[in-house]
C-alpha cells in the first residue's frame, strides 16, 4: 500500500456511478427471493415475539395469568421473546435490508442467491429450536444467549452461508466508491460472526469460571447491539435518507469519524450492564468511559442526517419510508445520548436494576432498529414484488399505532423507573414498597403492547398482500399525501 | 441530481426468478427512484473536533482517578490502591471485640442489620433488647442457648411479636459465639458482661442431646442464669440447666 | 475509504481491542483464579457446593429467576446493598468460581438473592414460597411454581418431603398433600447454598459509623 493510494482513498472526489433503470431492476430481481424469504420469516417472528412480549408484561402485573403450564411460566416466556425478536426479527429484518443494500451499493445482481436461500431456512430452524428448547425448559439463561446447546449450531451454520456470501459479493462489487452503508454493513458481517463465536465458546461450549462470566455475557450482548444491529441500522439510514429526497449526504469526513469513532468505542461500553458488580474497577470504569465517548459518534451521525435532511422535512409528509426512518434515526440519536447518561455512576445509582433498563432497551431495539426496518421494508417490498402498497390508511394505522405503542411504553418504564430507583435506594423503604411504585407504570407499559401488536398486524397485513397482489392495482406508490403539495410549500 | 434515466431498451434481460413480474409496475417504482446515495464534501464543525478532544481528556482523568491502579484485584472504584495485608489470622489472638464484630457482620447483619435495630415485624432488636442484656426472666444460658440451636415461633421482644426463624449458629466455634455475644453486648447502647469461651462450651456440652431449635416457652422454662465473670470457671451451673431442659 | 483491506484491518483492530481487554483479560485473571483456603474450619472460600445446590443450578438457569432475581451485593454509595441487610460486603469476583452459570442478573424485579441462604434458611419456606408465593409474602408478584409440585393423596403417613403449613385458599384439600418434585428439591438447595458471608481479603467489609 503506497502512502499515495493511502491518502486518495480518503479522496472524496470520487463519486459513485449512478444506477440506470435498468440495471436497478435488474439487481433487485436477482435479489428477490432470498430478501423476501428473510422478509416473510422476520414478520412472522415479530407476531410471534410481540405476543409473548405482550403476555409477558400482563404476568407482571398478575402474575397468576397462564400460571398453571410450566412452559408459560414468566422465566420462560421472557427470553423466548426477547430470542425471537432478537434473531427471528431484527436479525432477519437486518440480513435481508443488508443483502438488497449490499447488492444495489456493490452495484452487480445477487450472486449465489442459493446460498443465501439455505442461509434462511437454516436461520428459522435455528430460532424455531431454540425458542422451543426455552420454552421447554433448556434456557441457559444467560441474557441475549439463552438457546439452548442444540440450537446455536444451526444458527452458526445459517451465519456460515451469509459470511461467505457478504465475502464474494465484496469481492466481486464494481470497483469504485464505497460508500458508507456498505462500510457498516461490512464491518457488521464481519463483527456478528466473531462476537457469536466468542460467546458460545466461552459461555456456553467451554464455560469460563466465575464472574468473568458477566463480564463476556454483556460484552456480546452489547455488542450485539451495538456492532450488528446499529450499524446495519445506520447503513439503511444512510441509503434511505439521501435516496428518497434525492440530495447528497451532508459530509463524508462526518461519516468517516462517525464510522471509525463507533468502530472504537462502542465494543468497550459492555461493561456499564454491570456497574458495582464484582469486576476489577478498571473493567467497569473504561467502560464508563467508553460509554461517554459514544457521544461522538453518535452526534456526528446526528448532524450528518439532520444537515441533510435540512430543508426536506416536509418529505415526512408523504413518504412512508423517510417517516419510518427518520423517526428511527431520531430515536437512535436519543436513545444513545439515554444510554451514555445511564452509565455515568450517580445516575446509574437510580436506575440499574430497575425497569428504566428495560425501557431504554426496547427505546433502542425498537424506537431506532426495527422503525427503520419498516422504513427500509417499506421502499425495498415495491420494488421486489412489483406491486404497490395497497393502503396509504393502512400505513398510517400501521405508524401511529406503533409510534404510540412505543413512546407510551418507553415513557412509561421510565418515569416507573426511576420511582422504583429511588425507593430501591432508600434504605428506609422495604422491598414491597418498591414495588408501590413500579406497578401502575408497567399497567401503562402493558397497554403499550396492545398498540404495537395492533400495528404489527397491520404491517403484516399489509406484507401479505404485497405478496398475494391483493388490491386495485395502482398506478403510483402508496404515499401518505402526494409530494407535488409539500413540496411546492417552503417548508 | 441526475434525473431518472430513461425506460430500457430491447436488449434488456431479466433474472429468471423475476419472470413473472409485472414489467410495468417494475419499471413504475424504478424509474421514479432518486440517483444512488452519493457523499458532500462538508467540513467537520470546528467545536466538534473541541468536543471530541475534550471528552478525551475527561476520559483520561478519569481513567486514572477510578480505575484502582488497573489491579485485577481492586473491585471498588473509590479505591485509589489496595494496601494488601489481607485479614490478620496469623499475627496472634485477635481482639474478642474486633472478632465478635466480623463475625456479627458476617452471619448477623442480614437480619438484625448493622444497626442492631433488625426490620420491624420481621427481625427483631438487639439495641435494648431483653434477650440480649439479660433483663427480666432472661439469662446468659438463654442467649447462649439461643445461638447454638436456633429460636423459632411466636416471640416477645421489647413488646413487639415477631414470628420467624432463627437459624443454628453452633457451627461457629466457642470464641466466636463468645466474641459476638460480648459485642452485641456492649454495643449500640447495651452495657451488659461480657460472655467467655469457657461458658460457651459448657452450655454447648450441657445441651448436646437436643437438635431442635428453641422455642419461647422451652427457655422459660430453664431458670435464667448470669455467666460467670470470664476469668472464673462455670463450675457449678451446668447440671441443673441440663436436667430441666426440653 | 475505498481500500477495502483497510476498512478490513481497522475494523478488526478496534474490535481486537476490546476482545483483549474485556474477553481475554477476565479469561486469563478472573478465569483463572482459585479459592481461598479458610485456616478455621479446613474448608474453603467460597465453599464447595453439595450435589443438590450444583443440580439446583440447572433447574434455576431453565425457569428463569435470573430475569426477576440479581446476585450482586454492591458497595455504598452507588448503592445502598449493605445497608439494605443484601451483604456483608461487597460481592466480588471469588464468590461466583463455583457458578455455572455466574447469576449476577441485571432486575430487581424481586429482591437480591446473594444471600438468601442465611436470610431464609428453612427449606420448607423455599418451597411454600415457590409452590405459591402469595401464602408467604402476599404482596408478591412472582410466579407460582405449582408445576414443580404434585399434590397426591395421603397414602397412610404424611410424606416427610410434603409441604407444612400451607393454609389459605392454596392448602391442599383435606387428605391430600404437596410434595416437591426432583427439579423442587434441587433447586431449594441451590438457594439454600446462596451464602456469601464469608471473608475475602479482597473485599474487605465497610466500617459500620
Amino acid at each position: 500500500m503506497k502512502p499515495q493510494s493511502l491518502i486518495s482513498s480518503f479522496n472524496p472526489a470520487n463519486n459513485p456511478d449512478t444506477l440506470a433503470s435498468h440495471e436497478r431492476a435488474e439487481i433487485d430481481a436477482s435479489t428477490r427471493f432470498p430478501v423476501l424469504l428473510f422478509f416473510s420469516s422476520a414478520i412472522f417472528w415479530l407476531l410471534v415475539g410481540s405476543l409473548f412480549g405482550l403476555i409477558s408484561a400482563w404476568k407482571m402485573t398478575h402474575p397468576a395469568l397462564l400460571d398453571q403450564m410450566a412452559w408459560l411460566t414468566f422465566g420462560r416466556l421472557r427470553p423466548a421473546h426477547l430470542n425471537a425478536v432478537i434473531y427471528g426479527w431484527a436479525s432477519a429484518a437486518g440480513i435481508g435490508v443488508g443483502i438488497w443494500l449490499m447488492a444495489r451499493l456493490c452495484r452487480v445482481p445477487l450472486l449465489h442467491s442459493k446460498l443465501l436461500i439455505s442461509a434462511a431456512i437454516f436461520w428459522n430452524l435455528g430460532v424455531l429450536v431454540g425458542v422451543l428448547g426455552i420454552l421447554a425448559g433448556d434456557s441457559r439463561s444467560i441474557e441475549w444467549l439463552e438457546f439452548p446447546g442444540y440450537a446455536t449450531p444451526i444458527l452458526f451454520v445459517a451465519y456460515a452461508f451469509i459470511g461467505i456470501w457478504a465475502i464474494i459479493m465484496f469481492r466481486f462489487r464494481k470497483p469504485g466508491h464505497v460508500y458508507v452503508s456498505q462500510w457498516y454493513l461490512f464491518a457488521a458481517f464481519l463483527w456478528f460472526p466473531w462476537l457469536y463465536a466468542t460467546a458460545n465458546i466461552l459461555l456456553i461450549w467451554q464455560p469460563i469460571q466465575g464472574s468473568a462470566q458477566g463480564a463476556v455475557n454483556w460484552w456480546f450482548a452489547h455488542n450485539v447491539l451495538g456492532l450488528w444491529f446499529t450499524p446495519i441500522g445506520l447503513a439503511s439510514a444512510y441509503y434511505m435518507i439521501p435516496k428518497v429526497i434525492g440530495r447528497p449526504i451532508h459530509s463524508y469526513y462526518l461519516s468517516i469519524l462517525g464510522f471509525w469513532s463507533l468502530a472504537l468505542f462502542y465494543s468497550w461500553n459492555g461493561m456499564h450492564h454491570l456497574i458495582g458488580g464484582p469486576f476489577p474497577a478498571w473493567m467497569v470504569s473504561a467502560s464508563v468511559v467508553a460509554s461517554i465517548m459514544m457521544f461522538i459518534p453518535v452526534v456526528t451521525v446526528a448532524i450528518n442526517h439532520h444537515m441533510t435532511m435540512r430543508g426536506h422535512f416536509g418529505a415526512l409528509k408523504w413518504s412512508p419510508t423517510l417517516r419510518f426512518t427518520v423517526f428511527g434515526a431520531m430515536t437512535y440519536t436519543l436513545v444513545s445520548l439515554q444510554g451514555s447518561s445511564m452509565a455515568i455512576p450517580s445516575l446509574n445509582t437510580l436506575t440499574h436494576f430497575t425497569d428504566y433498563t428495560i425501557g431504554h432497551a426496547h427505546l433502542g431495539l425498537y424506537g431506532f432498529f426495527t422503525m427503520m426496518m419498516f422504513g427500509a421494508m417499506y421502499y425495498i417490498v415495491p420494488r421486489l414484488t412489483g406491486w404497490e402498497w395497497p393502503s396509504a390508511q393502512a400505513i398510517r394505522w400501521h405508524f401511529w399505532l406503533v409510534a404510540i405503542g412505543i413512546i407510551l411504553m418507553v415513557v412509561s418504564l421510565s418515569i416507573g423507573g426511576v420511582l422504583q430507583g429511588l425507593a430501591l435506594y432508600d434504605p428506609q423503604v422495604s422491598f414491597r414498597n418498591s414495588l408501590d411504585y413500579a406497578t401502575p407504570f408497567r399497567w401503562l407499559r402493558g397497554i403499550s403492547g396492545f398498540f404495537l401488536l395492533g400495528g404489527h398486524l397491520v404491517f403484516a397485513g399489509l406484507f401479505t398482500a404485497m405478496l398475494l397482489k391483493i388490491g386495485r392495482p395502482k398506478d403510483g406508490p402508496a404515499y401518505f399525501t402526494a409530494p407535488a403539495k409539500v413540496e411546492a410549500s417552503p417548508l | 441530481m441526475t434525473p431518472p434515466t430513461q425506460p430500457p431498451d430491447e436488449g434488456f434481460h431479466e433474472n429468471e426468478l423475476a419472470s413473472d413480474m409485472n414489467v410495468s409496475q417494475v419499471h413504475g417504482s424504478i424509474l421514479r427512484e432518486r440517483a444512488e446515495p452519493c457523499d458532500g464534501y462538508e467540513p467537520i464543525p470546528l467545536w466538534l473536533i473541541t468536543l471530541f478532544f475534550g471528552i478525551i481528556f475527561w476520559a483520561g482523568l478519569y481513567l486514572a482517578y477510578f480505575s484502582g491502579g488497573f489491579r485485577a484485584d481492586v473491585f471498588n472504584p473509590a479505591q485509589v490502591a489496595w494496601a494488601g495485608g489481607g485479614a490478620a489470622k496469623d499475627t496472634g489472638p485477635i481482639d474478642p471485640k474486633v472478632l465478635g464484630k466480623r463475625v456479627f457482620t458476617q452471619n448477623c447483619v442480614v437480619c438484625h442489620q448493622t444497626t442492631g435495630l433488625g426490620v420491624p415485624g420481621q427481625f427483631p432488636p438487639l439495641s435494648g433488647s431483653e434477650w440480649v442484656v439479660g433483663s427480666d426472666w432472661h439469662g446468659d444460658n438463654h442467649l447462649v442457648k439461643i445461638i447454638l440451636l436456633g429460636l423459632q415461633g411466636p416471640i416477645q421482644v421489647k413488646g413487639n411479636t415477631y414470628n420467624n426463624a432463627m437459624p443454628p449458629w453452633h457451627q461457629l466455634s466457642d470464641e466466636q459465639i463468645s466474641a459476638v455475644l460480648t459485642y452485641i453486648r456492649s454495643e449500640w447502647g447495651n452495657e451488659a458482661p461480657p460472655i467467655s469461651p469457657e461458658y460457651v462450651k459448657a452450655i454447648r456440652d450441657a445441651t448436646a442431646d437436643r437438635t431442635e431449635p428453641w422455642t419461647q416457652e422451652a427457655l422459660q422454662a430453664i431458670p435464667g442464669e448470669k455467666s460467670p465473670a470470664p476469668e472464673a470457671t462455670p463450675a457449678a451451673e451446668a447440671p441443673a440447666p441440663a436436667a430441666a431442659a426440653g | 475509504m475505498n481500500r477495502l483491506p483497510l476498512i478490513f484491518l481497522g475494523v478488526f483492530i478496534t474490535f481486537a481491542s476490546s476482545w483483549l481487554g474485556l474477553v481475554a483479560y477476565p479469561f486469563l485473571t478472573l478465569g483463572r483464579m482459585q479459592p481461598l483456603p479458610d485456616e478455621d474450619t479446613g474448608g474453603y472460600f467460597p465453599p464447595s457446593k453439595s450435589g443438590l445446590a450444583i443440580a439446583g443450578q440447572r433447574a434455576y438457569a431453565a425457569n428463569g429467576c435470573v430475569y426477576c432475581h440479581s446476585q450482586q451485593v454492591r458497595l455504598a454509595p452507588l448503592s445502598t446493598d449493605i445497608a439494605k441487610g443484601l451483604g456483608p460486603r461487597q460481592t466480588v469476583a471469588r464468590d461466583y468460581l463455583r457458578a455455572q452459570p455466574a447469576f449476577l442478573g441485571t432486575m430487581r424485579t424481586g429482591p437480591d438473592l446473594s444471600n438468601i441462604g442465611v436470610r431464609q434458611p428453612d427449606a420448607n419456606w423455599h418451597h411454600k414460597h415457590l409452590y405459591e408465593p402469595r401464602t408467604v409474602t402476599d404482596w408478591s408478584i412472582m410466579p407460582s411454581f405449582r408445576y414443580l409440585y404434585k399434590l397426591q393423596k395421603i397414602e397412610g403417613q404424611p410424606s416427610a418431603d410434603a409441604l407444612k403449613g400451607l393454609s389459605g385458599p392454596h392448602a391442599p384439600p383435606p387428605g391430600y398433600e404437596v410434595i416437591p418434585s426432583d427439579d423442587a428439591k434441587v433447586l431449594v438447595a441451590y438457594l439454600l447454598s446462596l451464602k456469601r458471608n464469608y471473608p475475602l481479603p479482597e473485599s474487605p467489609e465497610p466500617p459500620t459509623n
